[in-house]
């Protein structure tokens, strides 16, 4: 268990700057996830802690050592590929086995281990085939037996599950929630999946082209959100985000006035983008306290447990939520409750949060 | 009645484009592979007009040569000796050739290490009999590094020769083999030597247990084919040492040669050229079966 201190990380690619000084201060046992979309820089923070890409500027310190120049084998970390990046000739033992018999600990010990380790991740009687003979669940976990047998002091995962379809995704997630409550070791987690992120993690950073966008726990990244980018990455389906005006009464959105509260810094006639979430978007009949407008439903999608309901409000294109049993017809108005105490308020030039 | 022609047609109609192609070939092979065989039993071929048939008495004969034993053993020597030389130089080669450098400066080396594999092997020869000579630029510079007193003759001293010639074989026949294993490296996943390294490995054991593992087919499908060419190699020898000083160097396609068109025995030269066919016709099948797994 250690702590990681990421201290202004810049990486440049020739005159491309990748990482414009990442700052994250991870606690010992903490599962950090960054999130982000591609080429937003996340796997290269990841890289650039395990020792495979050079660190351009800054500092990056594991437990109280800064590692900047340290090999990847120094700096006490195992990795989970992708790709699971297993020895193909190797069997699952000596996949296993093998940064062991590298650091020459005593053969006995080295069986003890793996053995236990095996059992924890029920790879026992995979131990004697070699990787192409096994699934890609199983793959999966030979590569995260390989990462903790060597009991590091921090795990590294670059996008571990999404090689695996959608039902061992799920799995696997909860696995490694368990194993991380277990081990306690700490993590850093990357992923483009946001459900990924919010179930993992302790910490979500979320980044964009090589800054971080906002950093906390689930629920403040999840009801909390600093910037517009934040509040529509994380959520499916997303967060409703309309630009509207303020109004003495509360916004215009379309030809419609909803009454709400506006923050006290906006003036009527300002322009401002509005963020709601579906959730808190429903039909006037399941959310009476909110703000009622009628509007046409154009589409709606059959869940299961709930139904999305998608409408048009002038020009923008919005979802809202209901029951799976409530019955609403596609091609109807239908009066729909805006619950505006969870609406969230942007500046729409900087995309930050107007609170 | 219809149907049946035209079933046939459509069937036959491959074979029929095939059939020119299959004749040629198989005239140009089987017919010089005939005669041979034929010759390999007759005494005084081509050179007298009825030659004498004396059944197996040829190789019979050749099993007492102790000429022919120790063409067998330059042989044997000259051939692993030269697929040894290229798999080490070529493998080698590879590796720094795809190592990560500045990509101008790799497709130069590239380029440039692939040049001994073009030159004709009279060239290469020639060249190599220029710079082993003992006034030659080999001498020279070991002089001057005062690695020896006096020139050495090393195409012309039996124990230097064998070795001299290793080294033109290794040097003309290490491209294909870097060739080859440089493909298969560029196969190999970066991932598993970023996860060797998180492991702990070093360049020889990342070498030893990510490099060696995923060439391993390349390696053996290679060695075998170069086996295969190099066991039959004419030129280079011939033209480079002549099979001598003595019959230091004879292996068995010079001594062929030699026994064909230096000393006029057809018969005997037939029966070393069906020995070799016998042994490279043994190393091509076991290529071909190694071929079929990998299939």
């Amino acid at each position: 268990m250690s702590r990681i201190e990421i201290r202004n990380l810049v990486k440049m690619y020739g005159a491309h700057k990748a990482l414009h000084g990442i700052d994250i201060s991870i606690q010992p046992g903490e599962f950090c996830v960054l999130v982000g979309p591609s080429g937003c820089g996340k796997s290269t923070t990841l890289r650039m802690v395990a020792g495979l890409e050079t660190i351009s500027g800054g500092e990056i310190a594991i437990g109280e050592r800064v590692v900047n120049g340290l090999r990847p084998k120094e700096r006490g970390i195992a990795m989970v590929f992708q790709n699971y990046a297993l020895y193909p000739s190797k069997t699952v033992y000596n996949n296993m086995a093998f940064s062991l018999q590298l650091s020459r600990m005593p053969r006995d010990e080295i069986d003890r281990r793996v053995r236990e380790v095996a059992e924890i991740l029920e790879l026992t009687p995979l131990l004697d085939r070699k990787p192409g003979a096994l699934s890609g669940g199983q793959r999966q976990r030979v590569a995260m037996g390989r990462a903790i047998v060597r009991d590091p002091e921090v795990f590294l995962f670059d996008e571990p599950l999404s090689n695996l379809d959608a039902k061992l995704r799920g799995q696997m997630r909860a696995e490694i929630k368990r194993l991380h409550q277990r081990l306690e070791n700490t993590i850093i987690y990357v992923t483009h999946d946001q459900v990924e992120a919010m179930t993992l993690a302790d910490r979500i950073v979320i980044m964009r082209d090589g800054r971080i966008e906002q950093q906390g726990t689930p629920d403040q990244i999840f009801h909390d959100p600093d910037t517009v980018f934040v509040a529509g990455f994380m959520g499916s389906p997303p967060m409703n985000l309309v630009e509207c005006m303020v109004t003495p009464t509360g916004l215009k959105l379309g030809q419609n006035d909803i009454a709400c509260a506006t923050p006290s810094s906006l003036r009527a006639g300002d322009s401002v983008i509005c963020g709601i979430r579906p959730d808190d978007i429903r039909p006037s009949a399941d959310l009476p306290a909110g703000a009622s407008i009628t509007l046409p439903v154009n589409l709606i999608e059959q869940l299961g447990t709930e139904k999305l309901v998608h409408f048009m409000v002038g020009e923008h294109a919005l979802i809202g939520k209901t029951g799976g049993r409530t019955s609403l017809t596609e091609g109807a108005a239908h009066p729909l409750s805006f619950d505006m105490a969870h609406a969230y308020f942007f500046d729409p030039k900087t995309e930050k949060r107007i609170r | 009645m219809t149907s049946m022609f035209r079933h046939m047609t459509t069937r036959g109609t491959p074979y029929l484009f095939l059939l020119p192609g299959l004749v040629i070939l198989g005239a140009l092979l089987s017919v010089p592979l005939y005669k041979v065989v034929e010759y390999s039993l007759y005494d005084n071929v081509i050179v007298e007009r009825e030659p004498t048939f004396v059944g197996l008495d040829n190789y019979a004969n050749l099993l007492s040569d102790s000429g022919f034993w120790s063409a067998g053993l330059n042989t044997i020597v000259f051939t692993v000796g030269s697929v040894l030389g290229h798999m080490v130089v070529g493998i080698g080669l590879a590796l720094l050739v795809n190592a990560d450098i500045a990509p101008r400066a790799r497709t130069f080396f590239r380029s440039m290490l692939i040049l001994p594999w073009i030159f004709t092997a009279v060239v290469v020869a020639l060249n190599w009999q220029l710079l082993l000579n003992p006034f030659g630029l080999v001498n020279y510079v070991l002089q001057w590094l005062g690695l020896v007193s006096e020139p050495l003759d090393w195409l012309g001293n039996p124990d230097l020769a064998m070795w001299s010639l290793l080294l033109i074989s290794t040097w003309r026949g290490y491209p294909f083999i870097m060739v080859s294993f440089l493909s298969g490296l560029q196969t190999v996943p970066k991932e598993l030597y970023e996860a060797a390294e998180i492991d702990g490995a070093g360049f020889w054991h990342k070498f030893w247990h990510v490099t060696l593992p995923q060439l391993k087919p390349v390696i053996f499908g290679v060695a075998l084919l170069d086996l295969i060419w190099t066991f039959q190699l004419f030129p280079l020898v011939w033209l480079s040492t002549g099979g001598g000083p003595g019959r230091a160097t004879e292996v068995l396609s010079t001594l062929t040669f030699r026994l064909g068109f230096v000393d006029f025995q057809f018969a005997q030269a037939a029966t070393v050229a069906v020995s070799i066919l016998i042994i490279s016709a043994a190393f091509t099948l076991l290529y071909l079966r190694n071929e079929a797994r990998r299939l």
